[in-house]
């Protein structure tokens, strides 16, 4: 920790930042809270002039968006542990262990994710309706996971490679075998790695709308983002911007309370001391 | 505790580079064996291939008469001290040294405690058991990965390096405190270094190597007073050894600023030898004036005058550098060559003296100088083999 103070335009650039970066939050927040018959009458406020829960309740009452938050838990959960447990053994493999094909499986995993995904909606929806998985947790899960995997690959097998290899070597002489010293030593190390690579893996499927609004059709697996596009109001004539603010502030709620959570094991510099110093 | 034997052991890449090659060695039960030459001589990869983390190219190696080229770490019972430490930052200090115990799975949870706590106690680790290597200092930090190597019962105890991480008036410290524990415990060891004083106050026996092959393997007595060739008799000894040229004619070597006569013991192993490079250590010259007079009973010797030109008063003895005229350029460019290899940059063209403090010799004056000639050392010229 270093005591001199940051000068004054530090702390103005650094509220302005804020500023525009938390408006629209704040923006979004605020238009939830007004009445959705009137709040486009009179001149626009920042604040809402009829403080209201209709919102809230018109969300809450409509199944399409229940189902809607629980599906996405589950394809975003599932994506998740998936592509993390085996992104930790591909890239653990592609940081240690010297294979045949071993940069031909960055590469390629690079280059899936320079894909457009748009170019892939028409195959898998022509795909899994073939397959009788158009519609379902599955047919979203699988493209999350190709999607997701070269990004925690990479990721994972830079923090993999942070690890000093004396650590396992140590282990090893220590009297572990390869698995213990995987398990005891290294995943351990690679912690804050896991943890960052699960929060980015888990933002990426909460927020995806193309595959989720094309590979769904009902609320048996629609997911939040496609089915904030399908709102309506209270009735045809009323608009649904409230409610969409509304749904759209329930959703944020859980990515942040997520990602407070797990930013509590993201410890910067978790391997010093581990060596010489 | 076990004996450790390596026969005609040999580590070769795929390149084809030999970084070990064709060792053997014999470490007997309890004694402390050091692995020492400069830098990239394989002495460390002759470490890991004991340890197991290296594969063993051809050769045997035999851990109590068990050959264990083959098997994983974990099978060879050995504790290993890095050079880095390799401590698992994760863990307390507790746990670190409990980590082997654990994997073992073994011990009762107060058996394992008495165990570590053990040990502690030894390695006055005591308060710091709950703290993470983090927040260690660096002798703390080397102390726990010693913990981590003695609490289980191992057949050998290897050192890659220990103390290379540590300020000097530490290294000092931990030296004598490696060796106060190893003589107590009785622990077969092997520990690898670069420094010489190092492995001359630690060692029973100093096995030297020199790119991968083994000079010579002897006590750290043996190897200072017969150096079986230059390379050996230029790493021991600090200051090194001066080496010069000499033309032998009629029994006696010519050097450069002297005539002695050719000791008895060496005219037969000289032969009929035109030239040869003698050695001397700069402790066997004296100041001819402060000499011990009693003393020249001891050793024969001869005295010259000598121009001194520069003076090191170190307190408990003097150096004085006495500039030589350049030498023949084939025993130059071979001492270029060992001064590479050792990293020292004293070796030509000058000699350097050992004297007592009381000694009144001043730089930039010509000086008597006494050398004792029954301590010189004869190296054949063109192998660098030793003569005797």
């Amino acid at each position: 920790m270093s005591d001199h103070k940051a000068p004054l335009w530090w702390t103005l650039y650094a509220g302005a930042v804020i500023v525009w970066a938390v408006f629209p939050l704040l923006w979004m927040l605020s238009l939830s809270f007004k009445d959705p018959l009137t709040f486009r009458d009179g001149t626009p406020a920042f604040l809402p002039e009829h403080f209201s829960w209709a919102s809230y309740e018109s969300v809450f009452a409509d199944a399409l968006f229940t189902s809607a938050l629980l599906n996405s838990f589950a394809v975003a959960s599932i994506a998740t542990v998936l592509s993390v447990v085996v992104a930790m053994f591909a890239a653990y493999a592609i940081a240690r262990l010297q294979f045949p094909g071993r940069t031909l499986l960055l590469s390629t995993a690079l280059a899936i994710a320079m894909f457009p995904q748009a170019a892939l909606v028409g195959p898998l929806f022509d795909m899994w309706r073939g397959l009788g998985i158009y519609d379902s947790w599955l047919g979203l899960v699988i493209p999350y996971l190709a999607f997701a995997l070269p990004l925690s690959i990479w990721t994972l097998s830079a923090f993999f490679r942070q690890i000093p290899w004396e650590m396992e070597q140590a282990a090893q002489v220590d009297g572990a075998t390869p698995w213990q010293a995987f398990r005891k030593v290294i995943v351990p190390l690679a912690a804050p790695g896991v943890f960052t690579t699960a929060i980015l893996t888990f933002l990426f499927c909460w927020n995806e709308f193309l595959l989720a609004a094309s590979l769904t059709s009902t609320d048996r697996a629609r997911t939040v983002p496609a089915a904030l596009s399908f709102f309506t109001g209270r009735s045809q004539y009323q608009s649904p911007v409230t409610a969409i603010m509304a749904a759209s502030v329930v959703v944020t709620i859980p990515v942040v309370v997520i990602v407070l959570l797990f930013q509590r094991r993201i410890v910067a510099g978790l391997t010093a001391g581990a060596v010489k110093g | 505790m076990a004996e450790i034997s390596l026969r005609n052991v040999v580590k070769r890449y795929a390149d084809g580079f030999a970084a070990v090659n064709d060792v053997s060695l014999d470490i007997a039960d309890g004694e402390l064996m050091i692995l020492v030459g400069p830098s990239g001589c394989g002495k460390s990869t002759l470490l890991r291939m004991i340890v197991g983390l290296e594969d063993i190219t051809s050769g045997d190696l035999l851990i109590a008469g068990r050959r264990v080229n083959g098997t994983a770490p974990r099978e060879r019972n050995l504790a290993m001290v890095f050079q880095s430490y390799a401590l698992y930052p994760h863990l307390t200090v507790f746990e670190n040294i409990a980590f082997p115990l654990r994997l073992r799975g073994e011990l009762a949870a107060p058996e394992l405690e008495r165990k570590v706590r053990a040990v502690a106690e030894t390695l006055q680790l005591t308060e710091h058991l709950q703290r993470k290597p983090a927040n260690l200092s660096g002798g703390q930090r080397q102390r726990v990965a010693m913990g981590r190597a003695i609490v289980r019962d191992a057949s050998a105890f290897l050192f890659d390096e220990p103390l290379s991480n540590l300020d000097a008036k530490l290294r000092g410290q931990m030296r004598t405190e490696i060796l106060r524990l190893q003589r107590r415990l009785h622990m077969t060891t092997v520990y690898v270094t670069h420094d010489q004083t190092e492995a001359m106050t630690l060692g029973d026996r100093i096995a030297l190597l020199r790119r991968g092959e083994l000079q010579q393997v002897g006590t750290p007595r043996e190897l200072y007073a017969r150096p079986r060739n230059l390379f050996v008799a230029g790493f021991i000894g600090s200051p090194p050894m001066n080496f010069v040229p000499a033309a032998v004619s009629d029994g006696r070597l010519v050097l450069p600023f002297v005539t002695v006569e050719l000791p008895a013991q060496l005219r037969a192993a000289v032969g009929a030898r035109r030239h040869v490079t003698v050695g001397m250590r700069p402790e066997s010259f004296e100041d001819a004036r402060t000499r011990d007079p009693g003393a020249a009973l001891a050793g024969q010797g001869v005295t010259f005058t000598a121009r001194v030109d520069v003076v090191e008063w170190l307190g408990n003895e003097v150096y004085a550098y006495v500039p030589l005229e350049a030498l023949q350029p084939d025993l130059e460019a071979r001492l270029v060559q060992l001064e590479r290899e050792l990293d020292s940059d004293r070796m030509r063209n000058q000699l350097v003296i050992a004297l007592d403090p009381k000694s009144g010799i001043r730089g930039g004056e010509a000086a008597e100088i006494w050398l004792d000639t029954s301590r010189l050392h004869v190296f054949d010229s063109e192998s660098g083999e030793r003569l005797q």
